[in-house]
């Protein structure tokens, strides 16, 4: 590490003179100081949700009453408070929730009576592979019907095609889904539309989730295919005896789809939102459908669990993102580095 | 001769204007513009057209498909108007829609102006925090918030329109930056304008572009988002004709009913689809600026 920046120091022109070829330190450099800044960001995130559903949570009802029921006496009321430390200061309280948060500990849901953080953990790889499948599903439209629809889009049938992506946009990703459930799983019967019952099962989920951002993509990823097809440098491939295909694969579309993984990457925790809706449309287990029965059960530990698992989730996921596109592209890195 | 000119102008001056306003709009404004009356024609006239109360159940007439009994889009599960309860579903909807999306700028507008007129301390933690707020699903916080503050129409407003400045206000800055640095803001700073008077007179010509853009995806967003809110049985308290709430239901009567769900879904896609149609077809006709995706 010493070596490496005495390097940088000692050749002050690198920024300028070696933008375009970077050299591994660099990157590094780069890497350490997006993953701090993002961390940073997180911190913040997470003690700023938390403090909000904290204070929301206790200045409109009491959880005590939430715990022991209306009908209970006053005595079982004042037990439980002073068991849950609720009859202390609701600044001291605050201090003691964070307090346990930080060592992980959001409390135990009122409903299973188990560590709250570790029911949210037991949802989330079913919303990891639902996430996944929907972001495949993207990436795998883009790359065909997308490009599809931006080479030559003055073409009439890829008008009709882009016509249709424009309506597709006003068609919210729960409609998608009740629509899918009403020809798959009711008129005809093929698929099912609730739980997880083997692989058959994640077919109608996986696609409303990625209806959600479908529409966008395929709108990004045309514009920017066309674009890249009036860029000089597939001009100058043309000019030099390239055949159109490979002109299109090599030339346009490494350029193109960079913008396409960059939307569905900074989209994530849209697609999230959207696997709320979809997880308890499906009755798919994941931290989706687990939030939403926490709300509405007031299960107030499991619902700043989820909300935390989320906002970490999220994280990473523009963590992989941002470390990701400097290698992908090279023009990222003599910007941000 | 010079005379003459400004009667002829005169003259023609309706026929021609309304002319001029259908060729300058493209075919996308025209046809938000389409969507808006429908959507105005219904809901304000919906329940008329209907011919229905809204509210008046009929066992009797339970689930009736489409067609029938005058019933132009069929009978739920009570035995109500399924296009009475869609059309009064507009009185609740839309406004939640343009309430929300007006808190929503209101914020954005202002947090945006701060981060962009300020600089240092207040630009830095501004900024900062729009990069963060940006990052987490409005939904999920959404969700949250009313599981606390409750269902109701103005805790809809509220929550929907807290959660979702961001995007305003991330615009607003980028949008001011830029034109803080064109000649006609550093002219209007240069002859001794107040910061109130360049703000609300010369900025706010320069950025209202951009907010009405904004506003109508905003708004269709927040549409989405209140019909997925009551659709989860978050949103709209249980009577309501939110549309929400009917295609909630409705999904229990897929197999016998499906028009239960395509009468307010297709009231969904009319309004959202209207709103990203006009927006598209603004943006078209100003230009992008800073708006992204």
């Amino acid at each position: 590490m010493t070596a490496s920046s005495d390097v940088e120091q000692s050749v002050p022109a690198s920024e300028e003179a070696g933008a375009d070829l970077p050299t591994e330190v660099s990157y590094w450099r780069y890497a350490l100081r997006q993953i701090g800044y993002r961390l940073g960001q997180l911190i913040i995130l997470l003690i700023g949700v938390t403090t909000l559903l904290f204070f929301l949570l206790r200045l409109t009802g009491d959880p005590a009453l939430i715990l022991v029921g209306d009908l209970a006496s006053e005595e079982a009321i004042a037990q439980v408070r002073s068991f849950y430390g609720l009859d202390r200061p609701i600044i001291v309280q605050y201090f003691l929730f964070l307090g346990q948060a930080v060592q992980l500990n959001f409390g135990t849901s009122l409903q299973s009576f188990r560590p709250a953080l570790e029911l949210v953990l037991e949802h989330l790889p079913a919303t990891l592979v639902l996430a996944a499948a929907a972001v495949s599903i993207n990436i795998s439209a883009a790359f065909t019907f997308g490009v599809w629809l931006g080479y030559r889009p003055e073409r009439p049938e890829r008008r009709v095609g882009l016509i249709a992506v424009l309506i597709s946009q006003g068609i919210p990703g729960f409609v998608v889904g009740l629509i899918l459930i009403q020809f798959f799983a009711v008129k005809w019967g093929v698929l099912p539309s609730i739980g997880i019952d083997g692989p058959k099962s994640l077919i109608l989920p996986a696609i409303t989730l990625a209806s959600f951002l479908l529409p966008r993509v395929l709108r990004l990823t045309a514009s920017n295919v066309d674009q890249a097809m009036r860029r000089d440098y597939v001009r100058t491939a043309r000019a030099s005896g390239a055949r159109s295909g490979t002109v299109l694969r090599r030339h346009a579309m490494p350029n193109a789809m960079i913008g396409t993984v960059a939307l569905i990457g900074v989209q994530f925790g849209f697609l999230l939102s959207g696997s709320l809706i979809t997880e308890s449309l499906f009755a798919w287990p994941g931290i989706g459908l687990l939030l939403i029965e926490a709300v509405r059960g007031l299960d107030y530990p499991v619902v700043q669990a989820s909300v935390a698992v989320i906002a970490v989730l999220v994280f990473v996921v523009n963590m992989i993102t941002d470390l990701l596109f400097p290698l992908i592209d090279p023009r990222l890195r003599s910007q941000r580095a | 001769m010079t005379d003459v000119k400004p009667d002829v102008e005169r003259i023609g001056v309706t026929r021609r204007s309304i002319g001029m306003l259908y060729r300058n709009m493209s075919g996308l404004l025209i046809a938000g513009t389409i969507g808006a009356v429908i959507t105005v024609v219904l809901a304000i006239w919906g329940v008329q057209i209907s011919g229905f109360d809204p509210a008046q159940q009929s066992l009797a007439d339970r689930l009736l498909p489409p067609g029938t009994d005058g019933h132009i889009f069929g009978t739920d599960q009570l035995g109500r108007d399924v296009f009475a309860r869609v059309a009064v579903g507009f009185r609740w909807s839309v406004p939640v829609g343009i309430l929300s999306a007006a808190l929503a700028c209101s914020i954005g507008v202002v947090t945006g102006l701060l981060a962009a007129w300020n600089t240092g301390w207040i630009r830095s933690a501004l900024t900062r925090l729009m990069d963060i707020a940006i990052s987490f699903p409005y939904l999920v916080l959404a969700v949250a918030i009313v599981s606390v503050v409750g269902h109701g129409f103005w805790a809809l407003v509220f929550t929907l329109g807290l959660v979702s400045w961001v995007s305003f206000a991330r615009v607003v800055y980028a949008e001011t930056l830029k034109l803080k640095e064109r000649e006609y803001l550093i002219a209007a700073r240069l002859i001794g304008n107040s910061t109130f008077r360049i703000i609300s007179r010369y900025l706010a010509r320069g950025l209202r572009h951009t907010i009405a853009v904004m506003y109508a995806f905003i708004f269709a967003d927040l549409l989405v988002a209140e019909a997925g809110l009551s659709f989860l049985g978050l949103g709209a308290p249980l009577g309501e004709p939110s549309w929400g709430n009917m295609l909630a239901t409705s999904r229990e009567y897929l197999f016998i009913a499906p028009w239960m769900m395509y009468v307010p879904a297709a009231a969904v896609i009319l309004v959202v689809l209207t709103a990203n149609l006009l927006g598209d077809g603004l943006i078209e006709r100003w230009g992008r600026g800073t708006i992204q995706n």
